[in-house]
């Protein structure tokens, strides 16, 4: 039998941030590939929740269309009972039809890959290889709607989004694609010399009895610049207790065992880097 | 370009993120814009991408690196967003790559033909020799509406009520077309019971219309859009059914491999099907039930078969020039 060149997968190794290479096992939803001039794109894939709300939001618009399409042809025939017989009828159904199986195809194709309520999640449908989705990818992913909303409510849909590594449900996996979630610009921190002057914390701890140049291999200083940075946006509870893991073995070295946690990371950080 | 830390970092990188930022708002394709918007998206996108080597070597924090990631993405996406397939090629579509298409998947095309036509045949036999057969297969009222439906010769429509008629043929129908197709991924078996359901049910409703007296109404009813419809609702069952066999015989690809490997000339028979459908809709609605008299009806419905038939069967042989 004649056996054809092994297909280009588009399966590019998963792998996390700052570890080695994981294959085919995803800790968090990060997706990376790579081009071929090495460029790595990583995608951060929208899981079944994220999809589910953008569904309801596309759902109520498209009930609205279809809710406000009725309302007319109930204006137009007089009465909201009697006369709906004839062409304005016509014209609905036909509607009906295209808003069933047109709505998604029409917005995925002319706003690349992202409906209404994509959008207002943020989310969009993008090919395996990061491009924008085609007319012919979106046609072939929202056909295969009617297998995955089978029996009801989408449940084939949902269990194969669970069983895939990219949550990708059957329509997905047929036309090779994925949905991604694009993340407004968050985490950069204040923009202007001023903000960051008025939002640098003051940590209490600078009283702490430590050395002015602390000696902090390259490595322990990424992490502690990387805490400094990563701290704001998480809660205080959970900084502390990220805080609490390296707590222990810097009170240690550094003599100071009544140091609060975060105080004394951030007080360390500060005087890595300003030195 | 070094820098001492990841805030001095974003501090002077910030601008250039947020210029490219701002040149990916909105979907206009980037070929549409000037070219010195495409040369500048090309420069600022080699420098994001020298930024998020860099950023990640700086350790900056993980929701700042997913906006870069995005960023990246984004940007890469607009340069190289290719639009393959244009819808302008309907006519070449027409012509040639639906009926190729269907004409390749003859053994499939055949085997949906039986799937349809055998439970026809069997209920409408079954109905048609045995009154009480249709009361097991469908409800009464159901059975009743349609005897009643077509108890007298079709005398015409308003010209309202033929739309109204149009519109519903085309919402159920393809619909109807749709889901058949696209359950043909579960191997193939939600095709194949789409395909007998509804030749069962089309069978035992002639055969219960022509057990109760309205025979010639019912056939020179369907004479005219039957050719067109049955025809296209069995093609879409032969594009489900393809996209059963890529995903059994694989050809040495993966399962999902050999179907991609597949999909044009599946998409070409489901979207066939679904214009002839479209046609179908028409005719059924404004053509079928209007009071043209029976033979008219009968040479429209052999005309329109035999078109069909040459359509699909010769359609696209020749190579194009």
């Amino acid at each position: 039998m004649r056996r054809n060149p092994p297909e280009p997968s588009g399966n590019a190794p998963l792998r996390i941030y700052g570890a080695a290479v994981i294959y085919g096992a995803a800790l968090d939803t990060t997706l990376v590939l790579e081009t071929p001039e090495h460029v790595t794109f990583r995608y951060q894939l929208a899981g079944p929740g994220q999809r589910f709300a953008a569904y309801l939001v596309d759902f109520g618009i498209r009930g609205l269309i279809l809710g406000m399409a009725v309302f007319l042809v109930a204006l137009a025939g007089g009465s909201f009972f009697a006369d709906l017989w004839g062409l304005e009828l016509g014209i609905l159904l036909l509607l009906f039809f295209v808003v069933e199986w047109g709505y998604f195809l029409f917005f995925e194709s002319l706003s690349r890959g992202a409906s209404p309520g994509k959008r207002a999640l943020r989310l969009r449908v993008i090919r395996q290889d990061g491009l924008p989705v085609s007319f012919g990818d979106s046609l072939l992913r929202n056909l295969l709607r009617a297998a995955d909303l089978l029996p009801t409510f989408y449940v084939v849909g949902v269990i194969t989004m669970c069983l895939d590594d990219k949550f990708r449900r059957l329509g997905d996996l047929v036309a090779r694609t994925i949905v991604v979630f694009e993340p407004r610009a968050t985490g950069l921190g204040p923009s202007t010399k001023r903000e960051r002057a008025a939002t640098a914390p003051r940590p209490p701890g600078t009283a702490l009895p430590l050395p002015a140049r602390p000696m902090l291999s390259r490595r322990e200083r990424a992490a502690l610049a990387l805490f400094h940075r990563r701290a704001p946006e998480l809660s205080v509870a959970r900084a502390r207790e990220l805080a609490e893991i390296w707590a222990p073995t810097l009170r240690a070295r550094f003599d100071v065992p009544d140091a609060d946690a975060l105080a004394l990371l951030e007080t360390l950080h500060e005087r890595t880097v300003d030195s | 370009m070094s820098f001492k830390n990841v805030d001095a970092f974003v501090q002077a990188r910030r601008p250039i993120w947020e210029a490219l930022a701002s040149e990916l708002v909105g979907d206009r394709p980037l070929a549409k814009r000037p070219a010195a918007v495409i040369s500048r998206v090309a420069r600022l996108y080699r420098e994001v991408c020298t930024d998020r080597m860099r950023a990640e070597r700086l350790g900056l924090n993980p929701s700042a690196l997913h906006y870069v990631d995005a960023l990246v993405s984004r940007a890469h996406a607009a340069l190289y967003d290719a639009r393959p397939e244009p819808l302008s090629n309907w006519r070449s579509f027409m012509v040639r790559e639906f009926p190729r298409a269907l004409r390749k998947n003859g053994a499939l095309f055949g085997i949906a033909c039986f799937l349809f036509f055998v439970p026809f045949a069997l209920t409408l036999s079954q109905t048609l020799f045995n009154p009480e057969a249709a009361a097991r297969i469908l409800p009464i009222e159901t059975l009743e509406q349609m005897a009643e439906a077509y108890s007298q010769e079709p005398s015409g429509r308003t010209g309202g009520e033929s739309a109204t008629m149009a519109g519903f043929y085309v919402y159920n129908n393809v619909g109807i077309a749709f889901r058949c197709f696209a359950t043909g991924i579960l191997f193939g078996l939600g095709t194949a019971f789409f395909l007998v359901y509804n030749g069962a049910i089309t069978g035992a409703i002639t055969g219960h219309v022509i057990q109760t007296g309205g025979g010639i109404n019912i056939l020179t009813f369907i004479a005219g859009h039957a050719p067109l419809e049955l025809t296209a609702i069995v093609i879409s069952g032969a594009a489900g059914l393809e996209m059963g066999r890529a995903l059994l015989v694989t050809e040495g690809r993966t399962r999902l491999g050999s179907l991609w490997h597949q999909r044009h000339g599946i998409l070409a028979q489901v979207v066939g099907a679904a214009l002839m459908l479209l046609a179908a809709a028409f005719v059924e609605g404004f053509w079928s039930p209007s009071s043209a008299p029976a033979r008219l009806k009968w040479g429209v419905g052999i005309g329109l078969m035999t078109l069909v038939v040459l359509y699909l069967g010769f359609a696209g042989r020749r190579k194009a020039r």
